[in-house]
């Protein structure tokens, strides 16, 4: 079966800006991803890429092994976009306007339609111009999920949504899961992505940095421990793995990386009163990788 | 002074100075050409009428003809380059100044407040009421740079002893040409508080120049009807007399109504919520989607008030253009400038030569409406509602042939409305011209639009944020080659017009083979557009 999403050192620069440097990324059919990144780290510029509304300084980009940059109709036949600025024609109303997109798209599940504007509790008799920045939004949200498309990506789709509608968002995210649709989610809300994402790349300066399953990357990454002592507590930071020490009296705070037995042999010869040991949260991670200084390029692929 | 105080003033000089700023490149531009248009009228009439005998003769014909008195007002003192100078900048600036202000500030008012900038504004230290006081200062110093302009140049061209107009005489000329557009901002502001929207505001204030430009007309052509000229703020201005009887005093009711319109939106601004207007505007209308299935319907249903809207304005110029043909005739074969003007364009002078003058100025509005599709297209895609489309089963060439079709379709209809209107206004009064003159002076016109529109469609696929400037920036050169047509030698020179490639009809035949041309020239730079632009960056704002 062909990926949903493969690219091939696809790379995009404006001017001197090198906004996506040879991302070489695959997405299987089917799979819910992540894709993580700050301000500018180039994921619009690859949704755009994608889209084929950028053209692609280098590289391939395929859609069901369909290239997007020479034939973006016949890769749009199985995709659905929704964009990140909820801007729509303001003199149209809303069922106007999901007439109009429904129309202009491969397929409408017009049932499913009426469920989505029911869950997301959308007036559609309004003109665009008298929704809310939320109620934009959804109304975006209701014209791409009723396409029952293959491909949902999604650019920032929940930004503005309150937490109910948020709740409803994920909801249609596992709803679309269990079709076997794919869904490329682009989000800076790292507890959706944590909830909803089988796997989840992360980009920085235009540069995949670390790409791979949540359990996988929390493999690789450090995780905290926490323990306190009887007395006063051993010396850890010569054990190998064990990093950023903090003693506080009897209690002790540090991260280990990779095999936990060299720690786990000096707690046991020591007085230990209360364990705690955890994984690092993804909101945990992406700090980490940001606030590491590895060299562009350098992909970690937790695989 | 209090730190707080301090702040709230200086946010009050930057919010004014924003929309000065904005105003600055269109005030400049149009001083320019208020200023350029007075030393050409008085220059001209200067040069082609040198004696006294010329004068007294193209003096009595215009000063009792209702055909250019309904055009450009009552002029007085007709046989002194001081009566033809103020009949000519007053009849063609104020209406002009006027409609080009009301359009900006409606800009700087609600279309501020459509876009959510001005919400930006309202989050610092100032009120709806100060936001509006502080977009009319900033409107004040684009007008009065306007004026400076228009005052500096006339004081120019006046001053030669061949011209002869004082300096005092000129400065209250220059100020009188500006009134048009002082009162119509004023009228732009407060409509912009009334409406919900731009486009309402632009309908409200669209609607009162329309009633007024009326009265006037009505006025200035009908005899025993001047007290109508009372009604009408256009009227206001005209009753000024700049340099011929001048009449300060007509200034207290212009400064009056401005003043009252900028207190009444301010006023108003205060009361009303953001987003809202006074008068209503139904959010929920009954959905209309029969054409909404692709990017042709749409394009034709977004566009829908602009077609409208050019059509009426292009039908109402053919309908009074054919309404006042057979007196303008008359006068027409008494004026030696208009004469060497119809010369040049080759045709003998009557209503068909009339109504040739009158349709190459339709053929300049039409060309006008062109460039506003380019913008048009420009601003679909800046505003990020292509992306809605292209993300879609819809490819670019689709968009943009559906785009192009539409503005066809806008031109098209346009130049017919003007071309039977002018049937309609001329019919029953024995001009001997029929239907299929007026229906060829109709598509005559078509050709130099879609010619810039294909040129501004080149312009948006290679580079689509010059593409408006240029479509503007052809036309107004264009139409400045025409206006200057008589003493350009230069044939290169006149061919840059695309203006300058069709003939007067119905006072001569229609030129095809140029029409063909233009035509032919203007799709294939449309289609290399349209391929330019399914290669290229989709450009946000």
């Amino acid at each position: 079966m062909d990926a949903a999403i493969r690219t091939e050192g696809l790379t995009k620069v404006f001017g001197k800006t090198r906004a996506l440097n040879s991302l070489s990324l695959e997405v299987a059919a089917g799979e819910v991803f992540g894709y993580l990144g700050p301000n500018g780290a180039g994921k619009t510029t690859t949704i755009r890429l994608l889209l084929g509304m950028l053209q692609a300084t280098s590289g391939r980009a395929e859609i069901f092994g369909v290239d997007c940059q020479r034939h973006p109709v016949e890769a749009h036949r199985r995709l659905s976009y929704v964009p990140g600025e909820a801007s729509l024609w303001p003199s149209l109303t809303g069922k106007e306007t999901l007439e109009l997109l429904g129309r202009v798209q491969a397929a409408t599940d017009t049932a499913y339609r009426d469920v989505l504007i029911d869950r997301f509790q959308l007036d559609p008799s309004k003109r665009v111009r008298a929704y809310s920045k939320g109620n934009r939004q959804k109304l975006l949200l209701i014209a791409s999920l009723m396409s029952r498309a293959d491909l949902l990506v999604l650019d920032e789709p929940t930004s503005g949504l309150d937490p109910l509608m948020e709740q409803a968002f994920r909801h249609s995210v596992t709803e679309a899961r269990e079709r076997g649709q794919t869904v490329f989610l682009s989000s800076h809300i790292l507890s959706e992505v944590e909830a909803l994402c089988d796997r989840v790349a992360i980009l920085r300066a235009g540069d995949l940095i670390e790409v791979g399953t949540l359990a996988q990357m929390r493999h690789l990454s450090a995780a905290l421990v926490e323990a306190e002592f009887d007395s006063a507590p051993p010396d850890l930071s010569q054990v190998p793995g064990v990093r950023d020490v903090e003693v506080q009296g009897n209690r002790v705070q540090c991260q280990v990386t990779g095999p936990v037995r060299p720690l786990l042999e000096v707690l046991a010869a020591s007085p230990v009163r209360h364990l705690l040991m955890r994984e690092p949260s993804l909101e945990e991670l992406f700090l980490a990788i940001y606030g590491s200084a590895g060299a562009p390029g350098e992909v970690s692929r937790a695989a | 002074m209090p730190p707080d105080s301090r702040a709230s003033r200086r946010a009050t000089r930057v919010a004014a100075a924003i929309s000065a700023r904005r105003m600055v490149r269109s005030a400049g531009l149009w001083g320019a050409v208020f200023g350029g248009y007075i030393a050409y009228a008085a220059w001209e009439y200067a040069t082609s009428y040198p004696t006294v005998a010329s004068r007294e003769k193209i003096a009595l014909t215009f000063g009792t003809n209702a055909g250019f008195s309904a055009l450009l007002g009552q002029g007085q003192r007709l046989a002194t380059i001081e009566g033809v100078t103020a009949w000519r900048a007053m009849g063609v600036l104020v209406p002009v100044g006027a409609v080009w202000a009301m359009l900006v500030a409606t800009r700087l008012t609600r279309g501020e407040e459509d876009a959510g900038r001005l919400e930006l504004l309202l989050a610092g230290q100032t009120t709806r009421g100060r936001a509006v006081a502080q977009a009319e200062a900033g409107l004040a110093a684009g007008l009065a740079l306007l004026w400076v302009i228009t005052a500096a140049a006339t004081v120019a061209a006046g001053s030669p002893a061949r011209i002869g107009i004082s300096a005092g005489s000129a400065l209250f000329l220059a100020t009188a040409v500006v009134t048009g557009a002082v009162m119509f901002a004023g009228v732009g502001v407060l409509a912009a508080q009334l409406a919900a929207t731009r486009r309402q505001a632009n309908g409200i204030a669209a609607a009162i120049f329309g009633a007024s430009l009326l009265i006037r007309v009505v006025a200035d052509s009908t005899p025993g009807r001047h007290w109508l000229r009372w009604l009408s703020p256009l009227g206001w201005a005209e009753n000024l007399h700049p340099l011929t009887s001048p009449a300060p005093v007509m200034f207290l009711p212009i400064a009056a109504f401005t003043a009252a319109l900028a207190a009444a939106a301010v006023f108003v601004a205060g009361r009303r919520d953001m987003g809202a207007g006074v008068l209503p505007a139904s959010d929920t209308p009954r959905p209309h989607t029969s054409l909404l299935h692709g990017p042709a319907g749409l394009a034709v249903r977004l566009g829908r008030p602009v077609i409208t809207g050019w059509a009426a304005g292009l039908a109402i110029v053919g309908l009074i253009g054919g309404l006042v043909a057979p007196s303008a005739a008359r006068a027409i074969s008494s004026s030696s400038a208009i004469e060497r003007t119809i010369g040049r364009l080759g045709v003998q002078p009557g209503s068909a030569a009339y109504l040739g003058i009158i349709y190459l100025i339709g053929s300049a509005l039409i060309c006008f409406a062109a460039a506003g599709q380019v913008s048009a297209t420009r601003a679909e895609e800046a505003g990020g509602y292509t992306d809605h489309l292209l993300a879609r089963e819809v490819s670019r060439w689709h968009w943009m042939t559906s785009r192009l079709a539409a503005s066809t379709a806008l031109i098209i209809i346009a130049g017919l409305a003007a071309g039977l209107s002018g049937w309609a206004g001329i019919a029953g009064q024995h001009t001997g011209l029929g239907f299929a003159e007026l229906a060829k002076a109709g598509l005559n016109i078509i050709p130099p639009a879609l010619f810039v529109l294909g040129v501004g469609s080149f312009a948006y696929g290679i580079w689509p944020r010059l593409a408006a400037p240029a479509a503007y920036g052809l036309v107004a050169w264009s139409f400045l080659i025409e206006l200057l047509a008589t003493v350009i030698t230069n044939r290169w020179l006149l061919d840059t017009s695309v203006l300058h490639h069709i003939q007067p009809v119905p006072a001569a035949r229609p030129d095809w083979t140029s029409a063909a041309w233009l035509t032919g020239l203007g799709t294939l730079a449309a289609l290399a557009g349209t391929g330019l632009f399914s290669r290229r960056d989709l450009a946000g704002a």
